[in-house]
């Protein structure tokens, strides 16, 4: 870790003020006068540790108050804080009642501890864990680089890699949480640096490697999360997430799916299904939620739902077994809805 | 050598036990009853360094801090393989807070830049005020590499074009385990070395041709294992103080001896200006047995600095340069009549530990099962990646997961239960015992034909088996010390690993000198101390424990000559019992084991003592492994075949040690066999791009080992056997425990799901793959 | 400001310590020297600016098992590495050193956290509770003695992380079952295999506590 100054900031106005970049520019451009934000740390410690960043100051923003209540309305929906908990989100009863899908996907991120410290905004802004992006011995694309290492067809590592919209980078997004807010169909409050705020959609917030490759996000320099918004869903709405790993202690996500959809009986009125892992940024099905809305969710629908889902698919040389393994599971989350 | 005539329980209880009588050594102790009729012995006895580990007292290498300390990092080549033309470490030198700089091959060869044969090989160390300071002045550092082309992969490495790693032969290797096996680097071209066609249990047997052609049936398939390294919590390094009068080191490592002998050796200094101190030890599973580049670093450093130098590798520098179980790609063709019996055994086997040799699939083929006509050809392959190092049970475990699969196709082939053709054809009394007992607990009856079990998710049951040689070195020597004030010491240069040695050195007095455990103290891990074994090998209990009952015995001997002379008695009219001295013919005559010590005319008495060999001669003289650590493990999993997922359910692991000696350490070795052979089977392996020769998954984040989710239940059954081979008569544990288990894991995953899997790690990608092949 | 810093480790109650009395800013001069740094009156005055510490030391206040100690860190050093380096406390370990392994478990505000992967300066006011403050003088805790009796360490450099992880389960949870002890220590790697002995050893002492 290279030595850097902490600001400890005190309002919104006061990071923004003194932060001059975010953490994927300077992954992609490093300058030395780089100032950005953290919050719980995790990832940004992680970059500094691999010698991947040397920031001149670090904006601490974890201790801004006001930041950190999650509160619940039950026409409107909930308000987490930027610096909220996985933890806390893990344990707030009004989350496992009203939202499953995303209690389940706060559950099964990473390990007790680095839930007490990681913050949910710090978990939807993280970078990729593509052993490539994190090596500092590999210049890939993402870090402007002149390759991607992943996808070369006789050397690549990419069990874990993308096989939709793997045109550009091919990893995947590290946040499985962000599945879940995807199908609940959430959004993010962002205050820029004029000061005013924007409220992007989950969908609109991650930015795909085709659009632009430094960034996995469309925060920009003097840009901040306040809090993350999940409306309120519709009567009759159920939800389900399910995160396949290949270790159930703690794991990165192999492939995870959020359903959650409005049913009358057996019917669905309306549906959302996210993929994460999948692809550069968590995806919706849009298709396969044609198949399911206004029909009958049986074993037939969303069998079907589910072969659709994976047709866009395009496997590398080492993620085939990501194809069949997604069927399953979305087949399995959707079986949780009837 | 004066000898007696001692009679020693012999056999199996509940199954053969028996007295044999053994000419011994004339100052060896009789023989001990079995287990049952001892007081310590045997028993469940809390370890005696527990409570500094629970409390975090407990001082390993990493948290020793010394005045005026130092912390030293090490420069690793960032390419596989190239020449260097320049290192510049004027900007590190500047940096504030660095104190010295010094360059690896100043140390060999002063005029010549060294080749880089592997990513991770160091280069250069810096010792610096701080960890952080140290880290920077790392990155300072500029090397000038003229790169050349390089091979990681196996196969890739056998081509007739492909890079070499080295362009000449090079010397023996031995297994740093001490398995006994010798790879020799001289035989062989390109990047082949080898092949080793016997071990010191003989050669090829019999005619392979013929043994085939007499066949029935033949199975013939090709295993593969990866790659894995062994990530001991704490990583290799040392903190070394050198002073005029000589250096004090700590050192992270399974051998004190081993590495104040390399130090000496490699500074030219006597051994007794070399002190090495091992009182805490984070693990090391067969990596940490050298002082490595990292030792002569750090003295280097603190001879340049005239300060003390903490030298501890990082996580990645670990993986990458500190040793790894290699690879392996082995081939077995099996033979057998109809009733079973073996006929022809043929293996072959490459794998690669990188730049180094012994990447062979050890013993098991040759010796677990009888078999007339046997070859084996065990090629190393050099490849530019990091050194393999002895991982529990060198070459064994790549060989049994492969041996022992293709035994239960013979079986499934011949329609024979996996258990009765064992029975068949191993002559192994123990193993035989610990089928009829592991199948009981297990409940083998309950297995079903293979692909059988309904559903999406599958269950599967499975078993393997194996050996390890009773190895033990005479070499070491115990020193057992009375002082005037009643107190009792062991002393011995010894490291506890976390085997718990210390306890059993405690157990093994306190059983001789009729005290108790805590009467004992213990004083081990220290090269001022005399000589004891490198932990490796499953070596150490059966190499220390002789020494330290024949050095107890010895000294309360002395102690009865005392006592006799007051009371006006024999000495061998003297026992002791519950802590008292006490006259045999006249149990009223007797006084306490302190009160005794009174008598002493010096503050202490003392005796050093050693072993000799094996009673009744050293291990089989012939092949096949009757005598041996035998080991039987049961394994149930449950496959999710929609998902790939695998989860070991249960495991029953039935083991011998010859006679236990503390029951919760063994099974928590046991436990530790089994988990790392879990681990093996199902998640660990190193990642490497061949495109850029680096090892990609080189974290604890990436690199997948089990947590507490995947941990089976597992019981172990300990089978008391008696061999009458010491005073002691006693084994140890660590080898047997990691042999099987990711063969037997592998049979239960094929009697799920019907489709075996001939390459580890099994994760679901493949099971996914091998159940779906029409997505591709 | 003088006052403020004689003051610090004897006077400082235990809830009534606000952030920013625990962070100061100190231009280092030399090892042990410490300047205080005038702004710090600014940043009391304006509570709405924040202040920058760094690059070079600056002196912090942690209260560390239930003292308070006065150490000197750069922003870049790690709670880790203040408790081992700087304070002596090196039962806490650092094994992965990416909050991967949880050997570095501490309590931090009571919760366990990984200390290689929060700054010192982000502790604080929260009260830091480590491997070493969990026995009471010799009195050792139940599940320390568990851990002893059931062999639940062999190298035992897991073991501080473990039991800081399985403490707090028994702290939260005082019916834990075997599950349960899982999913809390499930970010704790051992590398000898003590897992057996650690669940064995949790539940027994959560029983032993009723």
């Amino acid at each position: 870790m290279n030595r850097f100054s902490w600001y400890e900031a005190k309002s919104v106005e006061d990071a923004l003020k003194n932060a001059n970049t975010t953490l994927s520019e300077e992954l992609y451009s490093p300058s030395n006068e780089a100032a950005f934000f953290k919050s719980g740390g995790i990832d940004v410690l992680d970059f500094l540790k691999e010698g991947l960043i040397s920031p001149k100051t670090i904006v601490n923003v974890r201790d801004i108050p006001g930041m950190d209540k999650i509160e619940h309305e039950h026409n409107e929906g909930m308000t987490i804080g930027a610096n909220v908990t996985l933890a806390e989100i893990e344990h707030h009863p009004d989350v496992a009642i009203n939202f499953p899908a995303l209690q389940m996907a706060v559950a099964h991120a990473a390990t007790p501890q680095l839930r007490n410290m990681s913050t949910i905004a710090g978990n939807l802004a993280q970078r990729t864990r593509c052993w490539y992006f994190r090596s500092v011995d590999h210049q890939c694309f993402r870090k402007n680089g002149d390759r991607c290492f992943a996808r070369h067809s006789e050397t690549g590592q990419n069990e874990g890699h993308a096989i939709i919209n793997n045109g550009s980078c091919v990893s995947v997004h590290a946040s499985s949480i962000a599945t879940a807010l995807l199908a609940l169909k959430a959004s993010v409050v962002i205050q820029g640096g004029d000061m005013k705020k924007k409220v992007v959609s989950i969908e609109d917030f991650f930015v795909s490697p085709m659009q632009d490759i430094s960034r996995e996000n469309i925060l920009g320099k003097k840009d901040l999360i306040t809090e993350i918004k999940v409306p309120a869903p519709s009567a009759n709405t159920k939800s389900f997430y399910i995160k396949q790993v290949a270790r159930e202690s703690y794991d990165w996500s192999l492939a995870d799916v959020a359903v959650v959809a409005e049913m009358k009986g057996n019917t669905c009125v309306d549906i959302t299904i996210a993929l994460g892992a999948a692809a550069p940024t968590p995806i919706r099905s849009y298709e396969a939620e044609k198949i399911l809305k206004g029909e009958q969710l049986n074993d037939m629908s969303i069998t079907k739902a589910a072969e659709k889902a994976m047709e866009v698919a395009r496997p590398l040389s080492k993620n085939g077994y990501k194809i069949p393994l997604f069927k399953s599971i979305i087949v399995r989350a959707l079986s949780e809805l009837i | 050598m004066d000898t007696k005539k001692e009679k020693f329980p012999h056999g199996i209880p509940g199954y053969n036990l028996g007295e044999i009588e053994r000419e011994i050594p004339a100052e060896d102790p009789p023989a001990w009853p079995i287990n049952d009729e001892l007081r310590v012995i045997g028993k469940r006895v809390p370890r005696l360094d527990a409570r500094a580990k629970v409390t975090g007292e407990a001082k390993y290498t990493s948290d020793i801090q010394l005045p005026g300390m130092l912390y030293a990092k090490m420069l690793r080549a960032n390419v596989a393989h190239a020449k260097i033309l320049a290192i510049d470490t004027t900007l590190a030198e500047k940096l504030p807070g660095v104190h010295a700089v010094h360059l690896m091959h100043e140390m060999d060869d002063k005029d010549h830049l060294p080749m880089v044969k592997f990513v991770g090989q160091p280069i250069a160390g810096v010792a610096a005020e701080s960890l952080d300071i140290a880290k920077e002045a790392i990155k300072l550092i500029k090397v000038k590499y003229d790169e050349k082309p390089f091979v990681i992969d196996l196969e890739d490495a056998l081509d007739a074009n492909a890079p070499l790693v080295y362009d000449e032969p090079i010397a023996e290797q031995r297994d740093g385990g001490d398995v006994g096996v010798v790879h020799d680097g001289s035989k062989g071209k390109g990047n082949l070395r080898g092949p080793s066609t016997s071990s010191f249990w003989g050669g090829p047997r019999g005619d392979v041709e013929k043994g085939f052609a007499e066949a029935d049936v033949v199975v013939e398939r090709t295993y593969r294992t990866q790659v894995h390294t062994h990530v001991p919590l704490e990583t290799h390094g040392v903190v070394i103080d050198w002073k005029p009068e000589g250096m004090t080191v700590y050192a992270s490592t399974q051998s004190t001896k081993g590495v104040r002998d390399e130090l000496a050796t490699y500074f030219d200094l006597p051994k007794s200006q070399v002190r090495v101190i091992c009182q805490f030890m984070g693990g090391g599973f067969g990596a940490k047995h050298s002082a490595g580049t990292f030792g002569p670093m750090a003295a280097t450093l603190s001879k340049k600095t005239g300060r003390p130098v903490w030298l501890m590798l990082d996580r990645q520098e670990e993986h990458l340069a500190e040793g790894n179980r290699p690879n392996s790609l082995h081939s077995l063709k099996i033979g057998a009549k109809k009733d079973g019996t073996l006929t022809a055994i043929q293996q072959k086997s490459h794998g690669t530990a990188g730049v180094a040799l012994g990447a062979g699939v050890g013993r098991i083929a040759q010796i677990l099962y009888e078999c007339p006509n046997f070859t084996t050809e065990q090629y190393d392959v050099l490849t530019h990646a990091g050194p393999g190092a002895a991982w529990r049970a060198p070459g064994n475990v790549q060989g049994a997961f492969g041996v022992e699969q293709a035994i239960d196709e013979l079986a499934e082939k011949l329609k024979i239960d996996p258990l009765t053709l064992r029975d068949k054809i191993d002559k192994s009394d123990v193993r035989k015992v610990e089928r009829m007992r592991g199948a009981e607990k297990f409940g083998w009856s309950k297995r079903q034909p293979a692909g059988s079990s309904q559903g999406p998710v599958k269950k599967g049951m499975g078993m393997a088996q194996s050996t390890w040689p009773r190895f033990v070195h005479l070499d070491s020597s115990v020193e057992v010390k009375l002082y005037k004030d009643g107190a009792v010491e062991v002393r011995s240069g010894v490291q506890d690993i976390g085997t718990g040695t210390k306890t059993i050195l405690a157990q093994v007095v306190a059983e001789e000198l009729g005290l108790e455990v805590s009467d004992v103290t213990v004083r081990i891990g220290d090269t001022v101390f005399p000589d004891g074994p490198a932990s490796g090998g499953s070596v150490v209990t059966g190499s220390i424990t002789p020494p330290t009952r024949n050095a107890a015995y010895q000294v309360k001997l002395k102690l009865f000559d005392l006592v006799a002379k007051e009371w006006k008695t024999e000495a061998n009219k003297l026992t002791v019992k519950d802590g008292m001295v006490v006259h045999m013919d006249d149990s009223s005559r007797k006084m306490t084991f302190k009160d005794a010590l009174k008598s002493l005319r010096t503050g202490h008495i003392s005796v050093l003592a050693s072993r000799g060999d094996d009673y009744g001669g050293f291990q089989q003289s012939w092949g096949l492994a009757y005598g041996d650590l035998g080991s039987v493990q049961f394994a149930e999993v449950t496959v999710d075949t929609q998902t790939g997922l695998i989860k070991v359910d249960r495991i029953v692991a039935a083991h011998s040690c010859a006679r236990p000696l503390n029951i919760g350490q063994l099974e928590s070795q046991i436990n530790g066999g089994v988990i790392q052979g879990v681990s093996y089977a199902l998640y660990e392996a190193r990642v490497m791009d061949k495109g850029t020769g680096h090892f990609i998954n080189a974290n604890v984040d990436q690199y997948k080992m089990p947590y507490a989710m995947e941990i089976p239940e597992i019981e172990s059954i300990l089978v008391e056997e008696y061999p009458a081979q010491s005073s002691t008569d006693a084994y140890g544990i660590a080898e047997p425990a990691n042999i099987a288990t990711a063969a037997a894991i592998a049979n239960a995953v094929y009697n799920a799901i019907g489709v075996r899997i001939f390459e580890i790690p099994i994760t679901p990608a493949s099971i996914l793959n091998a159940l779906n092949k029409d997505y591709e | 400001m003088k006052n403020d810093k004689d003051k610090s480790s004897k006077n400082a109650g235990k809830g009534n310590l606000s952030r920013r009395g625990f962070l100061r800013g100190a231009g280092l001069t030399t090892a042990g020297t410490v300047m205080l740094n005038s702004s710090v009156l600014a940043f009391e005055s304006q509570p709405a600016t924040g202040k920058a510490f760094g690059p070079d030391a600056v002196t912090i206040e942690m209260k560390v098992n239930g003292e308070l100690k006065s150490l000197i860190v750069e922003p870049r050093t790690t709670l880790a590495t203040a408790l081992r380096d700087h304070l002596g406390l090196t039962g806490t370990k650092v094994v992965c050193d990416r909050g991967a392994c949880s050997a570095c478990t501490v309590w931090l505000d009571g919760r366990p956290v990984n200390s290689c992967m929060t700054l010192a300066l982000d502790v604080g006011s929260r009260p830091v509770e480590t491997i070493e403050g969990l026995a009471e003088g010799n009195e050792l805790h139940p599940l320390q003695e568990a851990f002893i009796e059931h062999d639940a360490s062999q190298c035992g450099y897991c073991t501080p992380g473990m039991i800081m992880s399985a403490a707090h389960l028994l702290k939260t949870n005082p019916n834990p079952t075997l599950q349960d002890v899982k999913k809390a220590t499930r970010g704790n790697l051992c590398r000898c295999g003590t897992y057996p002995h650690v669940f064995k050893a949790t539940l027994a002492a959560a029983k032993k506590m009723k």
